[in-house]
């Protein structure tokens, strides 16, 4: 059995479940007393290369090419095609990356063949080679096998198996083999732009010492901009009830309660809402709690340390020009 | 858009893991292992079975007062009294009537609310141990998941599509966005308690509905711990009268448990007129009577909860006569509504379709053919011999108590017939009085607030229901005409979905510019059904939300 094994790199720098995969491979090819071809695709790769090649692989695969040096879904297809048309594997592996997700079922259609994703683990079974996947959240576990002719497809999971099981090589570096493929730059229908990092959640309540909170007092979402002045001028987060949050007044990372945030500010400022206990669970433990309900029977009164009983319209714009003066 | 899903293949495929379900699984998996011992051919697996739970957890969805009949249990798990986790014998049977100040106790209880050699048990405990013996008998239960479609191959019922994972609440797949598997059967059991989501679409698409619609009632349910020496162990007592109008059926329960542990609640015939009625109020109000006061007086609140429950009983039973599947337990009608005893029923009923799924397996034959079989097994066994006394019980009460005591009597000396045989109602819904019938629309200031120590609002009940799901998912309560609420509605009924929901989750609220509308805090929901039910114009769809949503009826 010949099996490539595709690792991933970005900018030079390894996908650690790249080893994962090759250790599953070293094990599926010693089982089968097969060859294990190691590949990496991109540019600049030699340092990666001579990693890879002082591993217990039969060879190191060099994709290059200067349209791979950013990852699209179009130059990688084209190339590994390329590569496992020439070397006519009969399995080819992948780590179960966002990237692999992304082109690997699209290469196996290219090529006319199936893919099983996303294994935990395989077998040998009456000399066939069995992929074990998780369904049902993991809750039970099928088998599968490929029909009809390879190469075969597949990826495994990350944790399916363990990097430190990797052998290394048993005499020197392993023969590395420049892949030559050819890739136009019209081939390639996505233009990778900058990477970027997912801003981080802008607010995290849980850290804030004052929280200034409205519920379905505050009527409308025209009105916040007046709930978020006393916050501003207090130097307080802005949150809410889920009322609020379920109207989509305000983001969902703003909820206080049973179904959203935990919170214990020095102060909670809780403009028009009422208490119910799917709110309080969400509060109570702030060390110290205001409330402002035109209804003096609601029942956020019962934990407040002080209550006014009025309009939260009259009370706002007073307290946030007392705030400002006050500075 | 068709959405590309995985497929997995079982012998049997159960939809609930209730008492009926579950018990269906357990029986079948005891004749699997009967059968391929005796070395009879095919060979068969209890792996092949699958069981789908929506809950978090087996039990987390069940609720009942509980008072269990055990002559089902004894032949599902002989010697259950070892190993159930069954709270107290009943010891004391009460039947008392309330006026608004006053109880009066029959001076002998009568017979339907006798309870000699029945236990009381929390049913959601019961359930959870029998799906320990399922789970090792190697049946697979796949909790946190539920059945969102049938699947249909020529006709026949040929499984179940489980509902998608990971859609935000505008319907958009999110990073954890999973399809519903589409799980093949040969036989699908429809298990899913009252009013359950697929079970409708095969009665009402294969025209299984029997001669009579079914008819509901939705029971309240609190569980309290009170203060020592107030209510033995092993006491019951079932309540008629205040605060239920003479013009309803309803009563209440008190049911003494171990641990100073009460069971409390209320149940309501859903076919009343007023369509402002509100069942949560009418409960909380009971709880006022000073019989009920002074054995709460210092108590404390532990869980809360509500079910609807089938009251139709013989001539409300879906007909089982669908290729590839079987209805069971509530969903089946499987429900005495004299005693409001389903539980023994409901095994019974599973061991019966898993007794009829063996023979298809056995034969390869899974058409109406050999699952007609069941209804001959259910005609065969007591299941018939106890709902046929009862056949016109619960309809002598459609309009209420006074003519429902009438038409039983009769019924008593002459074997359940009584004057009209069969009797025929018309569904619940169908009885709510138009406005200017039933008076001006209630403020909604005016809703009841309750006073935070014996009686509470909905929201702090709720909040006790343990019930949870993920706010950002689409509404698992779906309004078929959305046009009706603001408008239509409004005049003709004054939106009663505001009224019988036990869990406050439809809300007409004012816009800013004075309109109402709906809004639905699904979130809120603890899977009554009452809505898919009570609905003057049965636009409300409940589907099931994403698995593990819902309550937690621990130790209800």
């Amino acid at each position: 059995m010949k099996i490539i094994a595709v690792t991933e790199q970005r900018q030079g720098k390894w996908n650690n479940t790249s080893f994962e995969i090759l250790a599953a491979a070293q094990q599926i090819a010693a089982a089968a007393s097969g060859t294990l071809s190691a590949a990496v695709v991109g540019k600049n790769l030699d340092a990666l290369v001579a990693e890879l090649a002082a591993k217990n692989v039969s060879e190191v695969l060099q994709v290059e090419h200067d349209l791979l040096e950013d990852y699209t879904p179009d130059g990688f297809c084209i190339a590994l095609k390329q590569v496992i048309e020439s070397a006519k594997p009969d399995l080819v592996l992948f780590p179960h990356t966002y990237q692999v997700r992304d082109f690997a079922p699209k290469l196996a259609a290219m090529l006319g063949k199936g893919m099983i994703g996303d294994s935990v683990g395989y077998r040998h079974e009456g000399g066939r080679l069995i992929f074990v996947r998780q369904m049902f959240q993991g809750k039970t576990a099928a088998d599968v096998s490929f029909a009809g002719a390879g190469p075969w497809f597949a990826s495994f999971q990350s944790g399916a198996f363990r990097a430190d099981q990797l052998l290394a090589s048993d005499g020197g570096a392993k023969p590395v083999h420049k892949v030559t493929v050819e890739l136009k730059p019209e081939q390639i229908r996505t233009k990778p732009l900058e990477l970027f990092k997912e801003a981080k959640s802008a607010v995290d309540l849980t850290q804030a010492a004052l929280i200034v909170s409205i519920g379905r007092g505050i009527k409308a979402p025209e009105n916040i901009a007046q709930a978020e002045a006393v916050a501003k001028a207090l130097g307080a987060e802005i949150a809410a009830s889920r009322p609020i949050c379920d109207e989509g007044w305000l983001p969902m990372e703003r909820q206080i309660g049973s179904s959203g945030q935990t919170v214990a500010p020095k102060l909670y400022l809780a403009l028009g809402i009422s208490g119910a206990i799917q709110h309080v669970v969400g509060m109570k433990g702030a060390r110290t709690i205001v409330a402002i309900n035109k209804d003096q029977n609601a029942p956020i009164f019962e934990i407040a340390d002080y209550g006014i009983v009025g309009d939260i319209f009259e009370i706002m714009p007073a307290l946030t020009e007392e705030l400002q003066k006050a500075k | 858009m068709a959405v590309p899903r995985e497929q997995l293949e079982a012998d049997v495929l159960i939809v609930g893991a209730g008492p009926a379900g579950l018990s269906c699984a357990l029986h079948l998996a005891q004749l699997i292992k009967d059968h391929n011992q005796s070395g009879a051919k095919p060979e068969l697996s209890a792996e092949n079975i699958y069981v789908l739970e929506k809950g978090r957890e087996i039990g987390a969805h069940q609720l009942s007062g509980a008072i269990m009949n055990p002559k089902a249990l004894a032949e599902l798990v002989p010697g259950f009294e070892k190993s159930a986790p069954l709270d107290t014998p009943v010891t004391d049977s009460a039947a008392l009537f309330f006026t608004q100040n006053s109880s009066y106790r029959f001076p002998i209880t009568p017979p339907p609310f006798q309870n000699k050699g029945n236990y009381l048990v929390s049913l959601s405990k019961i359930v959870k141990w029998l799906g320990g013996l399922v789970e090792s008998a190697g049946v697979n239960v796949f909790k946190e998941f539920g059945g969102a479609e049938l699947v249909y191959e020529n006709g026949a019922v040929a499984g179940v599509i489980t509902e998608d994972k990971g859609l935000d609440k505008n319907g958009r797949p999110k990073s954890n966005y999973t399809p519903g598997y589409e799980l093949r059967a040969k036989v699908t059991v429809l298990a899913e308690g009252p009013r359950g989501s697929l079970t409708k679409k095969l009665v009402s698409g294969k025209k299984l509905d029997n001669i009579n619609p079914q008819s509901y009632g939705i029971g309240l349910k609190e569980l309290w711990e009170i203060e020592p020496g107030r209510v033995e162990p092993g006491y019951v007592a079932h309540t008629l009268g205040w605060p239920v109008e003479m013009d309803m059926y309803g009563g209440g329960w008190i049911y003494g448990l171990q641990n100073n542990r009460l069971s409390i609640g209320l149940v309501i015939a859903l076919e009343y007129t007023d369509p402002q009625f509100d069942p949560h109020q009418a409960f909380q109000k009971w709880k006022t009577h000073p019989h009920v006061r002074q054995i709460l007086d210092g108590g404390k609140l532990v869980r809360y909860g509500a079910k609807s429950l089938p009251y139709g009983g013989w001539y409300a039973r879906p007909r089982n006569g669908a290729d590839g599947a079987l209805i069971i337990g509530d969903s089946g009608s499987f429900l005495d509504s004299q005693r409001l005893k389903g539980i023994h029923l409901a095994i019974k009923s599973g061991m019966l379709a898993a007794e009829t799924i063996l023979q298809a397996l056995k034969t390869g034959d899974t058409t109406s053919k050999t699952l007609g079989g069941f209804e001959k097994r259910v005609e065969a066994s007591y299941i018939r011999d106890e709902l046929w006394k009862v056949r016109n019980f619960h309809q002598s009460f459609q309009h209420g108590m006074w003519q429902g005591f009438v038409h039983t009597a009769f019924q008593q000396i002459t074997g359940g017939r009584g004057l009209i045989d069969p009797m025929r109602v018309e569904a619940g819904y169908k009885h709510y009085k138009k406005r200017a019938a039933s008076g001006p629309a209630k403020d909604e200031g005016d809703r009841f607030k309750g006073d935070g120590k014996l009686t509470f609002d909905r929201l702090t009940d709720v909040y006790h229901s343990g019930t949870r799901h993920n706010d950002d998912q689409p509404c698992h309560l779906h309004i078929l005409d959305p046009g009706v609420c603001a408008t239509k509605c409004v005049e003709e009924y004054g939106n009663p979905c505001q009224y019988f929901c036990p869990a406050a989750v439809y809300e007409m609220a004012k816009e800013s510019g004075g309109t109402l509308k709906l809004k639905i805090n699904f979130p809120n929901c603890v899977h009554c059904k009452t809505c898919d039910i009570a609905d003057p114009y049965q636009v409300i769809d409940w589907v099931v939300p994403e698995g593990g949503g819902g309550p937690n009826y621990e130790g209800m």
